[in-house]
């Protein structure tokens, strides 16, 4: 059963990472390498950082993860929203990162065809998973969309400018015959993959993003509500999620 | 080096009832699950207690729409209480904080005077040594709060709780009130050996965004916490330590060695932190190790001995 007393450092989650890399990737986008203990990680999941003046962490999708010896080096994307991603733009090379880590459940990985999908900064967790299912010869399509050419964060497979992805989701469905599907994006996006998805019974899974506060489940501040087996009930999108199979989310 | 000196007794010297603390730092309700949610970050050994999530009779799915707005020096909630209910506590939550040897204080919430006494009675029946009476929440609509507001009500209502409870009995009030003091009051005349205060503070939180030549609003009403409710924290807890005779435990902003220093001065017996754990997980392992550290360098052997010099000093 559970027994902390044998909490050892392995299973620490607050991590203290230094700053290896950080460079402008669109108009608005950035990207932070950050060198830290963390051991291991799985597509999907997320840190959360400890801002200047903010009471409340920061959550960020993990866009890379590499082994260094005993080390390891975490790649997050941030678009530049407010105070916090601010605060964050403002580091430098060497500024050390308070960051909680490994959070949330992450993807599924099936063995099967898959079409990704992101909108925005919601590439950042695609380009991991991409990354992951190329490295298993799992074939992939990755299809994003941006508000404009400036925003773009590369990597794509086909990049959709203005406009939204949602638009092309049916062609790529056709064109790709995915058996799986993951979307990383706003609640508007994801809930239309939800629904086109739905229609050619395919295994969905989304990655949702709420303001959280506690972020490892407790607080009860990010949840939303599922419905499994006709039951409805809440789950928090920090522990139980972020990620969520399509089908089973009551959309707010 | 130990923190054997951080142990401190809460006593009730009217009723003779008491509450060992290991140390004086608890884990505020809301902020701290049920039991061992909080294992990847803190050594559980420097906790006081944890204070659970406020459980009512039914589970409760709390809320609908956004919950946590940020706001400088601290964030508004309206969870609304969503919590697993007492029956599952009971037979889900409480069998690991027995196994783990988790020390806690019993948060409970209600609707009616009748809530109330069945939750204080399951607490009886399963010999629950803490309770904490939560008649201060601000985020739902009926009950609750309605009866920490009015000493009339809130004496009748701890009366009865006291009928049925002879645990070491806790009640944490509201600051959304003009008169502290006869609150604190009616709590000690009707029996209660501990008051914890304070619990959030009724706060608006507005965000306006300009898009497209056009105005977004978004309003979240719920409970103030974090740093920036510290002042009137210290003011509520004056008041009543001046108030009562019984201890007081501080809520309200704690997230340093100062802060804990200051409502001692005013009378604090214990802490509860709550908001400061979600920017530092491990904020209560980091007190009590410079609490402790501060006493051995300062020569201060008890708690007790440091709470009494710095409250005359």
């Amino acid at each position: 059963m559970l027994s902390f007393f044998l909490r050892n450092l392995d299973m620490k989650k607050e991590f203290i990472g230094k700053i290896e890399q950080i460079e402008k990737i669109s108009s608005d986008a950035f990207k932070m390498v950050i060198l830290s203990d963390l051991q291991s990680v799985k597509c999907g999941q997320f840190i959360s950082i400890l801002c200047e003046n903010k009471t409340l962490r920061r959550p960020f999708s993990i866009a890379d993860f590499e082994k260094e010896a005993n080390q390891s080096l975490t790649t997050i994307l941030f678009k530049i929203k407010g105070q916090a991603t601010n605060y964050l733009k403002s580091l430098k090379i060497g500024d050390s990162v308070d960051f909680l880590a490994p959070l949330g459940n992450g993807f599924e990985i099936d063995n099967k065809k898959a079409l990704l999908i992101g909108a925005g900064i919601g590439i950042a967790p695609m380009l991991f998973l991409k990354k992951e299912l190329n490295k298993r010869n799992i074939e992939n399509y990755l299809i994003t969309g941006f508000k404009s050419r400036q925003e773009v964060i590369k990597g794509s497979d086909r990049t959709i400018i203005g406009g939204t992805v949602l638009d092309y989701i049916e062609e790529e469905i056709k064109n790709q015959k995915p058996q799986t599907v993951y979307c990383c994006a706003p609640t508007v996006v994801l809930k239309g993959v939800d629904n086109i998805t739905r229609k050619h019974n395919l295994k969905t899974y989304l990655a949702l993003e709420k303001v959280m506060a506690c972020s490892i489940g407790v607080c009860r501040g990010c949840v939303i509500k599922l419905i499994k087996d006709k039951k409805i009930a809440n789950y928090s999108v920090c522990k139980d999620g972020p990620v969520f199979l399509g089908g089973e989310i009551i959309w707010e | 080096m130990g923190i054997e000196n951080l142990k401190t007794t809460l006593k009730n010297e009217k009723t003779g009832n008491s509450l060992i603390l290991k140390t004086p730092l608890i884990g505020a309700s809301g902020t701290w699950g049920y039991n061992v949610e909080y294992q990847d970050y803190v050594d559980y050994k420097y906790l006081g207690a944890i204070s659970t999530k406020g459980i009512t009779l039914e589970e409760r799915l709390g809320n609908v729409g956004e919950r946590i707005f940020e706001v400088f020096g601290g964030l508004i909630n309206r969870i609304g209480l969503e919590n697993v209910g007492i029956e599952a506590f009971i037979s889900d939550k409480l069998p690991i904080l027995k196994e783990n040897n988790i020390d806690f204080l019993l948060n409970i919430a209600g609707n009616t005077i009748e809530d109330y006494e069945k939750l204080a009675l399951i607490a009886q029946t399963n010999n629950i040594k803490a309770l904490e009476v939560n008649v201060s929440c601000p985020n739902v609509k009926k009950g609750c709060l309605e009866f920490g507001l009015n000493p009339e009500s809130l004496y009748f209502l701890i009366s009865k709780i006291r009928k049925v409870y002879e645990g070491f009995l806790i009640i944490k009030l509201s600051p959304n009130t003009q008169d502290i003091k006869s609150l604190a009051t009616a709590v000690e005349s009707a029996g209660a050996d501990c008051i914890s205060a304070i619990n959030t503070l009724r706060g608006l939180g507005v965000k306006i965004d300009y898009i497209n030549n056009k105005f977004y609003k978004k309003t979240v009403q719920g409970g103030l916490s974090g740093t920036c409710i510290k002042p009137v924290a210290l003011y509520m807890v004056n008041q009543i330590s001046s108030a009562v005779k019984i201890p007081v435990m501080a809520i309200g902003g704690i997230s340093k060695l100062s802060d804990l220093f200051e409502f001692m001065a005013v009378g604090a017996s214990a802490f509860q932190i709550g908001t400061a754990n979600f920017s530092n997980p491990s904020v209560i392992e980091d007190l009590a190790i410079e609490l402790s550290e501060f006493m051995q360098k300062n020569n201060y052997k008890t708690f007790d001995d440091l709470k009494k010099d710095i409250k005359n000093g």
